[in-house]
């Protein structure tokens, strides 16, 4: 399918009587490469609520050991044994890392890799649906969450990102709630196949006169759907036939073992090395809910995660010092397991920050503890750190300005000193 | 009795948003039933499909494709027929989770369905019913592509539990929901047990099938005396402890799997719903600050708790605001949806609730005017340019996929929201291009869904208009797109009819093709 370039495509538009100056976006898209040393913001959902409890596990606290059947934990002995985090968040207490995460192990030992316990949402929701778009959004109260329409990065990215023609990339299928609101931002759950024109050129000239004038949100979704994914097909490279080249990660890493995860990362990948002025990417692993049978669902989520962000970071090694990747969730889970081998809806999680700069190799956060007097209510591992602490400090470090309004109502009492 | 322009305006409303537009062989049928012979039909549907509907359901195969595992089973790499009416113990049967057997097989009738839904959004004389049968699909959403045992139990959700009830009555069909093969997997009441019991289902059956999230008193977490109205027994929402306590109360609804109840009893292997009393938690509960005594009969817990989520006036609000937000835009006015969610409340008792709701919006002068709203859902989009064009259509996997890179993956949204109502979901950069994809992949037969062949609409056509660019002008008039003669002479430009040619010639049908799916690409068409 032909590419059009910058010219063609302004000269498709005069032949279609549309007047570039109705369209400001073309204006200052950009079509040559624009190498940057800015941070770049990834931001990794993990769908579902994931039990931070069985991902990083006070492995020898009694209280712990008393309240969950031993497949639901990480063990401190035995073949099955988990990664000991150094710098734990509380003293006494054996912080385990899941077994199959090694490479996370690896990331933490380099000091890459920073944990975040015990965090999540102040607001005490164990729903789902509420709880990511409370953190989506930015927010922490349902009063809150009814007055905002956008979300937290793509207010971030317009109070005090770079301008550039494409801000922001969702690697999935629609755009993440974090980035609602966002002008310049694109979906796509995999670039590995370029983005080229839907019907070739001259369809687009015809596409371009129905949607160039056209008022509302149709319009304005057909105006972006011609621009932005120009900015990104330019940029994958085809052989002489016109077909793209498979993405060939650097050092030797391998994606073989990301599971699901692994064409995201490779177009996020991609994305970075790209270079076109993107400032933030999110992408999204689901299936956290682990309501039953958990310790086998738990492995199969965590193993390729791990092998993932691993490659992941390889793959990027010339970029460390430009990326921040921020995993959360919209809860953990709790305490104590049910009946089907699962765990039903909790408050606090795991978060995690993933840096070239990041000061990793730690926790950050308190640990409030597993006794029943502890407990939030008596059921849940209690939330210590509100999950805006570490975004506002992220955002802080990623732009280089003051963040905490970003997050409505959040009074913001500085950094854990994550960077 | 001649229809009038603003009837014609109704009745066109009616078919856009209530159906996927009307097709040219059953125009005038539908202009001579109006807008009451229209809706009396498509309110009261037969049981079962309409005979054409029938007889091509009757002749749609499905690629089922896998390789040999040595010892377990052979390759297979056939197109073979749907199958939709297999009852369920026949299928579980065959599904024996001790038997070796791939993944695909135990999958068909998950294919059998996707397969029938597009079938029958192009050629389903009772329109209405597929939007219906979609709106309750994505409220009580199963996802189909989680669990094999899902995907395997989907014919049987597809025709006894949504089709059958999405005219009828709420309170049957959230307990055929309830006892559902589907929902009990998809939800993980099946293994729900005395002692701690799995919250998955209780808590949506709160937050998504009954009272909704703006029910949920989160900040009162236990503290159940401060919900107002909890004193008379009429607490104004739920908090945590009421779906802890409703998660008790189901305990024992599961599935006869084949496993061990106990030591010496095991359930059959049937798939069929059934109640395990000793994996009951008997004990008194408090749901919604009514008090419920130890050890009833079998069922009645589960039984009480959707009574008293039915009669709740917050299941009311959430329903008809989930209905209007459907059938009538985002931008419905409340007092529309408060005077819904009234006539909600009134007939939950009545066998024809929804088919009575549907009607009181379908007649309301709110419906009339929230043309354009909408933005149609890709198998919506899929359905009207198919049946608009006249063109003969077979579902593919192909299309399927496409119709998931469009953002509507056919029961396969990944959380118990469904496929979200909101046109920001269809409107994304890659879901936009996805849409025009589609649009010129049915032409092209991309996805083999349609005979390559020019088609007699085509032909028509070509016989019937002068040059290129009155056939495109044509075009954007069926779409109801209004077109300027520059914006004619584009598109019939990008689909390679020389503009001015006449007639349109030997190849021109092809030509006319991609003229009407670059037509069809317009904003205009893109919204109902």
């Amino acid at each position: 399918m032909p590419q059009m370039t910058r010219r063609q495509i302004l000269k498709a538009l005069a032949a279609a009587g549309v007047s570039t100056a109705a369209l400001p976006m073309i204006r200052h898209m950009a079509f040559a490469a624009e190498a940057s040393d800015k941070p770049i913001l990834i931001v990794l959902h993990l769908r579902g609520g994931c039990d931070g409890l069985n991902f990083i596990s006070p492995a020898n606290d009694p209280d712990f050991i008393a309240a969950r059947a031993s497949d639901l934990r990480v063990l401190d002995d035995g073949k099955d044994a988990g990664y000991s985090l150094a710098n734990g968040p509380a003293a006494h207490i054996d912080f385990r890392l899941h077994a199959l995460a090694g490479g996370l192990s690896e990331l933490y030992k380099q000091g890459n890799l920073a944990f975040i316990h015990a965090c999540g949402l102040t607001d005490a929701t164990r729903s789902h649906f509420i709880a990511t778009d409370m953190i989506e959004s930015g927010v922490g109260s349902d009063a809150d969450l009814t007055r905002m329409e956008s979300g937290w990065l793509a207010r971030a990215l317009m109070e005090h990102g770079s301008p550039a023609a494409l801000q922001a990339i969702a690697v999935s299928g629609d755009i993440a709630g974090d980035l609602h609101g966002l002008n310049n931002v694109l979906a796509a759950p995999d670039v590995n196949n370029g983005l080229p024109f839907v019907g070739g050129a001259n369809v687009s000239t015809a596409l371009w006169s129905m949607y160039g004038n056209t008022p509302g949100p149709v319009g304005e979704a057909g105006k972006l759907a011609l621009q932005l994914p120009t900015i990104i097909d330019q940029k994958v490279i085809r052989d002489a036939q016109g077909h793209t080249i498979p993405y060939q990660p650097d050092n030797g890493a391998s994606y073989d073992k990301a599971g699901g995860l692994a064409n995201t990362l490779k177009s996020v990948a991609r994305l970075v090395k790209m270079d076109v002025g993107l400032q933030a990417i999110t992408m999204d692993y689901g299936g956290w809910d682990t309501h039953e049978y958990q310790a086998g669902r738990f492995r199969n989520l965590v193993e390729p995660m791990s092998n993932g962000l691993a490659a992941f970071w390889n793959d990027l090694s010339a970029y460390h010092n430009r990326l921040v990747v921020v995993g959360i969730t919209e809860f953990g889970r709790r305490l104590r397991g049910n009946k089907s081998g699962g765990t039903d809806h909790g408050r606090a999680g795991v978060s995690f920050v993933l840096g070239g700069r990041a000061n990793g190799g730690k926790f950050y956060g308190q640990w409030p503890g597993l006794s029943s007097a502890q407990l939030d209510e008596g059921v849940d591992l209690a939330v210590t750190t509100d999950y805006r602490r570490i975004l506002t400090e992220v955002l802080d470090h990623v732009n280089g300005q003051k963040n905490a309004a970003i997050f409505p109502n959040y009074h913001y009492t500085g950094g854990l000193g994550i960077f | 009795m001649p229809i009038t322009a603003e009837n014609r305006d109704h009745l066109l409303q009616l078919t856009n948003r209530l159906g996927y537009g009307i097709r040219a062989d059953e125009y005038s049928e539908i202009m001579g039933q109006g807008v009451g012979g229209w809706l009396d039909e498509q309110l009261k549907p037969p049981l079962g499909d309409d005979s054409n509907t029938a007889e091509r359901l009757g002749k749609v195969s499905w690629h089922i494709k896998y390789d040999a595992v040595e010892n377990k089973w052979p390759a297979l790499d056939e197109m073979r027929p749907i199958a939709l009416n297999k009852p369920i113990e026949e299928i579980w049967l065959a599904f024996d989770p001790q038997k070796p057997m791939s993944g695909a097989e135990r999958a068909f009738p998950r294919s059998s369905v996707i397969a029938a839904t597009m079938l029958r959004s192009v050629y389903s004389r009772y329109q209405l019913r597929e939007v219906m049968a979609q709106f309750w699909h994505d409220h009580f959403h199963v996802n189909a592509f989680a669990d094999d045992p899902i995907a395997a139990s989907m014919a049987n959700y597809d025709r006894d539990v949504i089709r059958k009830h999405c005219l009828g009555n709420f309170r049957e069909m959230l307990e055929a929901v309830a006892t559902s093969t589907a929902m009990l997997y998809y939800l993980s009441n099946r293994s729900s047990r005395a002692g701690a019991a799995n919250e998955n289902y209780a808590r949506e059956l709160f937050e998504l099938h009954t009272l909704g999230r703006d029910a949920y008193l989160n900040d009162r977490y236990d503290r159940w005396r401060e919900v107002p109205g909890a004193a008379t027994g009429h607490p104004e929402g739920y908090i945590d402890q009421d779906v802890y306590e409703a998660a008790r109360a189901f305990t024992g609804w599961t599935v006869e799997d084949g496993g061990s109840i106990d030591g010496g009893r095991k359930l059959p292997l049937t798939g069929h719903f059934t109640y395990v009393e000793n994996w009951h938690d008997g004990y008194q509960k408090r749901v919604l600050a009514t008090e419920f005594d130890p050890f009833d009969k079998p069922m009645a817990d589960g039984r009480r708790v959707l009574d008293l989520l039915v009669e709740h006036p917050a299941t009311s609000r959430h329903m008809a605001e989930k209905i209007c937000r459907r059938l009538v835009g985002p931008s419905v006015p409340p007092v529309f949806v408060a005077r819904i969610a009234e006539a909600w409340q009134k007939t939950i008792k009545a066998p024809d609730q929804i088919a009575q709701i549907v009607r009181m919006i379908a007649e309301s002068p709110e419906f009339i005017q929230s043309r354009g709203s909408k933005v149609k859902r890709p198998i919506a989009l899929m359905a009207q340019y198919v049946r608009a064009m006249g063109y003969e259509f077979t579902p593919t996997e192909g299309l399927f996929n496409q119709l998931a890179n469009a953002g509507q993956k056919l029961f396969g949204a990944p959380t118990p929201v469904g496929l979200p109502d909101d046109n920001k979901v269809f409107l994304g950069s890659n879901a936009m291009r996805n849409r025009w994809q589609l649009l010129i992949g049915l032409t092209q037969n991309y996805w083999n869904t349609g005979i390559p062949e020019p088609t007699e609409t085509l032909k028509a056509w070509n016989a019937k208009v002068g040059t290129g660019v009155e056939a495109t002008a044509e075009f954007f008039r069926l779409f109801g797109v209004p077109a300027n003669e520059g914006l004619v002479n584009q598109t019939s430009m990008a689909a390679g009819l020389v503009p001015f040619a006449s007639p349109v010639g030997a190849d021109g049908e092809k030509h006319l093709a991609v003229a009407a799916a670059v037509a069809a690409m317009s904003p205009e068409f893109q919204s109902c």
